[in-house]
């Protein structure tokens, strides 16, 4: 069966964390799902819930009423934005007056939100939607000997209540999918650690500290690479390590990669196809197949 | 519309400190219920080492109603919003959500916003998302952008003066 999704890229992802978004278009497709590319989405509101939340509530909210108006189930890639659009959801499910104040904003757009849609991230669709048999069958090059770390993102986990694409304390399925895709996934201390995003705005200096601190654990435990699912994090570990590695006095040499990155490896796609190129960490230590 | 309309920079906005005051009202009654300082939320705090923010003085603070002490403390900016105090906390009490609605009411207060909300909020406000398309480097150094790795298009409002419309009646709102 095919499943159809519009694909809520946000804000990160389509503006400099290209290599999320093309290795999602070459690797979901192939696993039966139909990306559809829909007009007019807006910033998700998280980065701009310490500021004013209901400026968050009802960003999301539009672009829920969007999806809405296509007719549409929604995947999206980054952990804020999962989280952002999921929180509002459960308010204005739950909370009536504020749907219909937040209803009455939206009118100014001719929108409006009436009725709950289904909102994955990577994480649930590759593992709950798609299943680890589908993605078995279509591994042509496993990753075998691929001994690498999983970071999930907090934003994906928590709050548990609110309904989150994985266990918030033990996370296991980017794990499962890993194995799936024929590498080894290594358990370390700190896994649930923070990447440090959130504070890139004002305080980058520890938000960079944060960064520094998990991949530095993560080399001094000889662990080859780092797999993540969320632009932000991928930002901090990936695009920023140099500078991470400063704030902790360390020489850091961690490849981390998407995992639909991997995923696409392990389907026999090319690493250029994949986006390989714009991973500014040392990718190439990975050995995966034709990555130069 | 301007920026300051939103996040009241300029002058404060008295009905939406009316409203967040409301809120931490709540929640203070709330956690003078419930909170015991058993300081869990603190233990796991990813800000707690590096930062130095402890989530149960947080709320023992605010159930002593020290609500200006706590609205100008530069260390509210501090959360990295892991949300771990809010699952862990056995009393369902949850720290990061007092932090949010206390810096909230900083802003709305009229304090100055820290770092880079204002460029942020900017963004969203002249195209809908908190930045526009960005060159970036491969591990060999040649520069990129979006168009030239194949993808479409950016997905991002077609009608900003109805878009700003929508965003400017929270700033204008009477609750
Ligand atoms: S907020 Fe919860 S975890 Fe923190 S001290 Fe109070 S009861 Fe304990
Ligand atoms: S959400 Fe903020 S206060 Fe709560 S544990 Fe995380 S960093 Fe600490």
């Amino acid at each position: 069966m095919k499943k159809k999704y519009a694909l809520f890229p946000g804000c990160l992802m389509p503006t400099e964390q290209y290599a999320y978004e093309l290795s999602i278009r070459e690797t979901l497709p192939l696993l039966g799902v139909e990306l559809v590319d829909v007009e007019g989405f807006s910033c998700c509101g998280e980065p701009m819930k310490s500021v004013n939340q209901l400026l968050t509530l009802y960003l999301s909210a539009r672009n829920l009423a969007i999806a809405q108006k296509h007719h549409l189930d929604m995947f999206v890639p980054c952990a804020m934005c999962h989280l952002a659009l999921t929180e509002c959801q459960h308010v204005l499910e739950k909370n009536p007056a504020m749907k219909e104040r937040i209803n009455g904003m939206l009118a100014a757009e001719d929108l409006t939100y009436t009725e709950k849609r289904h909102i994955v991230h990577t994480v649930d669709l590759l593992h709950d939607e798609i299943g680890i048999q589908k993605i078995k069958e279509h591994v042509k090059k496993p990753l075998q000997g691929l001994k690498i770390a999983a970071h999930y993102g907090c934003h994906i986990l928590r709050p548990r209540e609110i309904g989150r694409p994985d266990d918030s304390e033990n996370p296991q399925k980017i794990e499962a999918i890993l194995k799936a895709l024929g590498a080894e996934p290594v358990y370390y201390p700190q896994k649930l650690d923070c990447c440090g995003a959130p504070l890139l705005a004002n305080l980058p200096e520890s938000a960079l500290t944060k960064t520094g601190q998990k991949l530095q654990a993560i080399q001094e435990q000889q662990i080859q690479g780092l797999v993540d699912v969320c632009p932000w994090c991928h930002k901090m570990f990936d695009s920023r390590q140099t500078k991470a590695g400063e704030t902790v006095a360390a020489k850091l040499d961690v490849p981390v990669v998407y995992l639909t990155q991997l995923l696409g490896v392990a389907f026999g796609i090319s690493t250029e196809k994949l986006g390989l190129e714009l991973n500014l960490s040392p990718v190439e230590k990975l050995q995966l197949e034709g990555a130069k | 519309m301007s920026i300051i309309d939103l996040t009241s920079m300029g002058e404060p906005q008295s009905e939406l400190q009316k409203e967040l005051n409301e809120r931490l009202t709540k929640l203070q009654d709330e956690i003078s219920d419930y909170c015991f300082q058993c300081a869990k939320c603190t233990s796991g705090c990813e800000a707690h080492k590096l930062l130095e923010l402890e989530p149960h003085k947080i709320v023992a603070l605010l159930k002593r109603g020290l609500l200006n002490e706590l609205v100008n403390a530069d260390v509210i900016w501090t959360c990295m919003t892991c949300l771990k105090c809010r699952e862990r906390c056995p009393q369902r009490v949850a720290p990061v959500e007092i932090l949010f609605a206390l810096k909230n009411m900083a802003v709305a207060s009229g304090k100055q916003i820290p770092g880079k909300y204002t460029a942020m909020l900017q963004s969203i406000l002249s195209i809908g998302l908190i930045q526009d398309i960005q060159q970036t480097t491969t591990r060999t150094n040649k520069t990129v952008k979006r168009d030239e790795l194949g993808l479409p298009p950016l997905s991002k409002p077609t009608d900003v003066a109805k878009f700003q419309a929508g965003i400017m009646k929270i700033a204008m709102e009477k609750v």
